[in-house]
């Protein structure tokens, strides 16, 4: 036991000053008020948190991000199963070919990719110029609103979903598919009983990380939001770096961190059930 | 086979709709144009150029890499035996300490950018080297563990057993069969050390990102939307 | 070569509270001998292997290397060659490499390394390929690097755990008689895990078989095949009928039978053993047991022929070698079968 702990110690140690001590610190401060002339001051009180709950913005910013969240986690588990499952299926040739076409976008980060859904999306861009030539005066606006958001965060998404439900796919094989098919159940139901209920623990991580990191999404709502769509991620940059509202920041970080630990506890409920 | 045609078209959209930003993003940087307007008016080399002439660019692509090698080398160096004695060791609170020294890559980046801004301020250690490393490991220490617990899982079995019988003290059972063997498993730690301060800077595209061996659960910390707060955390 | 002795004396493994999976195990091994570990799975014989090379850590007991206590030594200064069941050959390095290894660590010089790794690949006819890599090698060739790769240290104890089980069958008895011959020739002192009894039976000098941590019987094969002591030994090693019996006034009735034991008996309930190629189609006389009964199944397994005859209400499977012109027995029909007296295996039953 020695040895090991000798071994941990560097690792625990800078644990402790970069991860535990701010965190702490972090949690404290939302225990202090801001002076109206800037700066924090002396603690410890309630009055940050009274006015986050007395204020219908932060409630409202809190479930909106909540609802965001599960919106953009619902459409990017509809628009990634269906493509897991064909590479999945696909000839082994294939497979790999498909697999790093599906994962290539993670080779490119998300600021690029949201620039890429602005040229799509904008008012000069791709689709606007596709509906303009099939003859619509004024396509809709689709960027610096919460359209182009959730359609550039599941686009964003996609891969890890699809990294997930592949890892989940991994039970499934083709021949318990054939044996359902074999006892007589038509396609439609073999997806049902047999590949769906075999799929659920990829899901629900694909799920789990694709809230998680919708709530903690942070450039795609402020590039493609265009200081419109507000979310907790962003919320709590501006108070922190705009504002300079520290306790702000950080009741709202403390909030968020609540989310997601509910978001965790609710998967491991789910998994459980799921694997029971 | 309607179902089968509506099918193939469904898989055709979904994998145009995934793969469509990142393939314009390329036509889109030889753009002639000051603006996002497709389709662009013109093709030109302009914006490469006006990259080379941005000299501030340059020196921070140079403190960039300086910064990565450090990050790299302090994260295997710390990462190394701790991955080991996470990875073996069978004691009480082995899984709490795994949960605790992995957990800043599941929490929202922009909340732990925030909690080291703030107590960065106070010990003055913004836009300071040291600062600058810390932050990093913030990301890539927990990274680092989680890829060589990985490799260090994956190895084959009996190896280093083998080894030992063959007289081989166990430094040297980790310098000749341990490392060697995990090597894959390091480059990929090495190359994110390098890919997390790419990604830190303020207002530029994130650096480059990967799968990991480590798999899908690997793979959501490396979508991080929130990296400009922790930019203005190093760059003061 | 002189082989070197080893002692066992009072080796433990305890795992928390669970009982012993190696319990007091003593053992004298003479030198140059190759002794069987052999045991169902569970039964605490890799174990016992394991601290032997030092891999885990004894509870208690020592292991004497020729009279020297090596119990508190590190598996690198055990000076013992392991072979894994799953050869754990290093995969980064060339078969040669692999072999080197052991060597480059008692620092020896690069020429006699060279010299003695070719020697080593010779001998398990590998030298033609030195600088595969073990991925690239067939089961079996693995197998024999592995083997030469613990005899290159020209190590005091050979240890073998489960070396051949990942080996199909043919290839395993090729491999069971070279084992043997370099065994022979070296002279090393050799002990061999498996859970096959035929393997065991083939190779070994000595047998120690094991059960619950313990040695339920040491002896050479012939011993342990012919003499087993007990019925857990009787029923691993080899095969057996196995039939209930119950002992009084020097004889055994199973049923409606009554047969001779080789020896007195106490009275009580027995179990009565017999291997079924020790039963023939004949007449007993004097100094045999002799049965009548009925055909029941008969299988015809090409070299033998294998019948289930009913008698006393018990069941006894009846193996011979397969002759042209003797045509098997038809279900049904009333046979007499036999076997010597001295072919009896008694057991009082285990606690009832």
């Amino acid at each position: 036991m020695r040895l090991p702990a000798l071994l941990l110690g560097p690792a625990l140690l800078v644990n402790l000053a970069i991860f535990i001590a701010p965190m702490a610190n972090l949690a404290a401060l939302s225990f202090h008020e801001a002076r109206p002339s800037g700066g924090v001051g002396p603690g410890p009180t309630l009055a940050t948190w009274a006015s986050i709950a007395e204020d219908e913005y932060y409630i409202e910013l809190v479930t909106g991000s909540i609802g965001v969240a599960l919106g953009v986690t619902v459409l990017t588990l509809l628009a990634g199963y269906p493509l897991a499952l064909f590479i999945h299926r696909a000839a082994p040739r294939w497979r790999n070919l498909l697999m790093v076409a599906c994962i290539s976008p993670l080779l490119v980060s998300a600021v690029v990719r949201t620039y890429g859904w602005m040229v799509i999306l904008g008012d000069t861009g791709l689709v606007a110029a596709v509906l303009r030539f099939l003859g619509m005066a004024k396509p809709p606006r689709m960027v610096f609103n919460l359209t182009g958001v959730v359609i550039a965060l599941v686009e964003i998404l996609m891969p890890t979903m699809i990294l997930c439900l592949l890892a989940g796919f991994g039970r499934l094989n083709a021949s318990l598919e054939e044996a359902a098919a074999s006892l007589g159940a038509p396609r439609w139901r073999v997806f049902m009983r047999v590949v769906l209920p075999l799929s659920l623990p990829g899901v629900l991580l694909g799920c789990l990380l694709a809230f998680v990191l919708t709530v903690s999404s942070f450039i795609t709502p402020k590039l493609l939001g265009g200081g419109r769509v507000i979310l907790l991620a962003t919320e709590i940059y501006d108070q922190a770096i705009v504002t300079l509202n520290w306790p702000v920041a950080a009741a709202l970080s403390v909030l968020s961190l609540a989310v997601f630990g509910l978001a965790l506890l609710l998967y491991g409920r789910l998994l459980r059930m799921v694997e029971a | 086979m309607i179902g089968r045609a509506a099918h193939r078209t469904l898989i055709a959209a979904l994998f145009l709709f995934l793969l469509a930003p990142v393939v314009l993003v390329i036509p889109m940087s030889f753009s002639a144009d000051a603006f996002l307007i497709w389709p662009p008016s013109g093709f030109s080399l302009r914006w490469y150029a006006a990259m080379w002439r941005e000299t501030k660019l340059i020196d921070a692509a140079r403190n960039s890499f300086l910064l990565a090698c450090l990050v790299c080398a302090v994260t295997l160096v710390i990462a190394m035996p701790a991955a080991l004695v996470l990875a073996r060791g069978r004691f009480r609170g082995r899984e709490a300490l795994v949960a605790l020294l992995t957990a800043p890559l599941l929490l929202p980046t922009i909340v732990l950018a925030l909690a080291l801004l703030i107590l960065f301020v106070g010990y003055g250690l913004i836009g300071s080297w040291p600062g600058l490393l810390l932050a990093h490991l913030l990301v890539a220490l927990p990274y680092g563990i989680r890829v060589l617990m990985t490799a260090v899982s994956t190895l084959p079995p009996a190896v280093e057993e083998a080894a030992s019988s063959l007289g081989a003290p166990p430094w040297r059972v980790f310098r000749r069969i341990t490392l060697p063997l995990m090597l894959p498993g390091v480059t990929a730690t090495a190359a994110t050390g390098r890919d997390v301060p790419l990604r830190g800077k303020p207002d530029r595209p994130a650096g480059r990102r990967g799968v990991s061996a480590a798999g899908a659960a690997d793979a959501q910390h490396r979508h991080r939307a929130g990296a400009r707060g922790g930019a203005r955390a190093d760059a003061g | 070569m002189a082989g070197t002795a080893l002692v066992l004396e009072g080796l433990t493994k305890r795992y928390g509270a669970l009982a012993p999976a190696v319990d007091a195990l003593s053992l004298t091994v003479q030198p140059g001998e190759f002794i069987g570990l052999l045991g169902p799975s569970g039964c605490g014989k890799t174990t016992t292997l394991r601290m032997i090379g030092g891999l885990i850590e004894a509870s208690g007991g020592r292991v004497l290397v020729d009279g020297r206590d090596v119990t508190a030594l590190p598996p690198h200064r055990r000076d013992m060659g392991i072979v894994f069941q799953n050869y754990a050959l290093f995969p980064h390095m060339d078969v040669a490499g692999n072999v080197a290894f052991g060597l480059e660590m008692r620092g020896m010089k690069r020429g006699e390394i060279a010299a003695k790794v070719q020697a080593a690949l010779d001998l398990v006819r590998l030298g033609h390929l030195a600088k595969r890599r073990p991925k690239e090698l067939s089961g079996g060739q693995q197998q024999r690097v592995a083997l030469a790769r613990a005899l290159v240290i020209e190590p005091s104890v050979l240890l073998l755990d489960e070396p051949l089980s990942n080996l199909d069958a043919k290839l395993r008895e090729e491999m069971r008689a070279e084992i043997q011959d370099i065994q022979r020739r070296l002279g090393i002192t050799t002990i061999f895990v498996t859970h096959d009894q035929a393997e065991a039976l083939a190779m070994c000098d000595r047998i120690a078989v094991m059960a619950q941590g313990r040695i339920a019987q040491l002896g050479t094969p012939h011993d342990i095949y012919e003499h087993p002591a007990s019925e857990f030994v009787a029923d691993f090693v080899g095969r057996s009928n196995r039939i209930a019996g119950h002992a009084a006034d020097g004889r055994i009735t199973i049923g409606d039978l009554a047969i001779d034991a080789p020896a007195p008996v106490a009275p009580g309930p027995v179990t009565v053993m017999i291997r079924p190629h020790r039963i023939a189609f004949t007449a007993g006389g004097a100094g045999w047991n002799e049965v009548r009964g009925s055909v029941r199944r008969v299988t015809y397994v090409g070299d033998v022929l294998a019948c289930e005859i009913a008698a006393g209400g018990a069941a006894f499977l009846v193996e011979q070698p397969t002759r042209p012109g003797a045509p098997p027995p038809e279900t049904g029909t009333e046979v007499r079968i036999a076997w010597r007296v001295a072919d009896t295996l008694v057991f009082p039953r285990e606690s009832a």
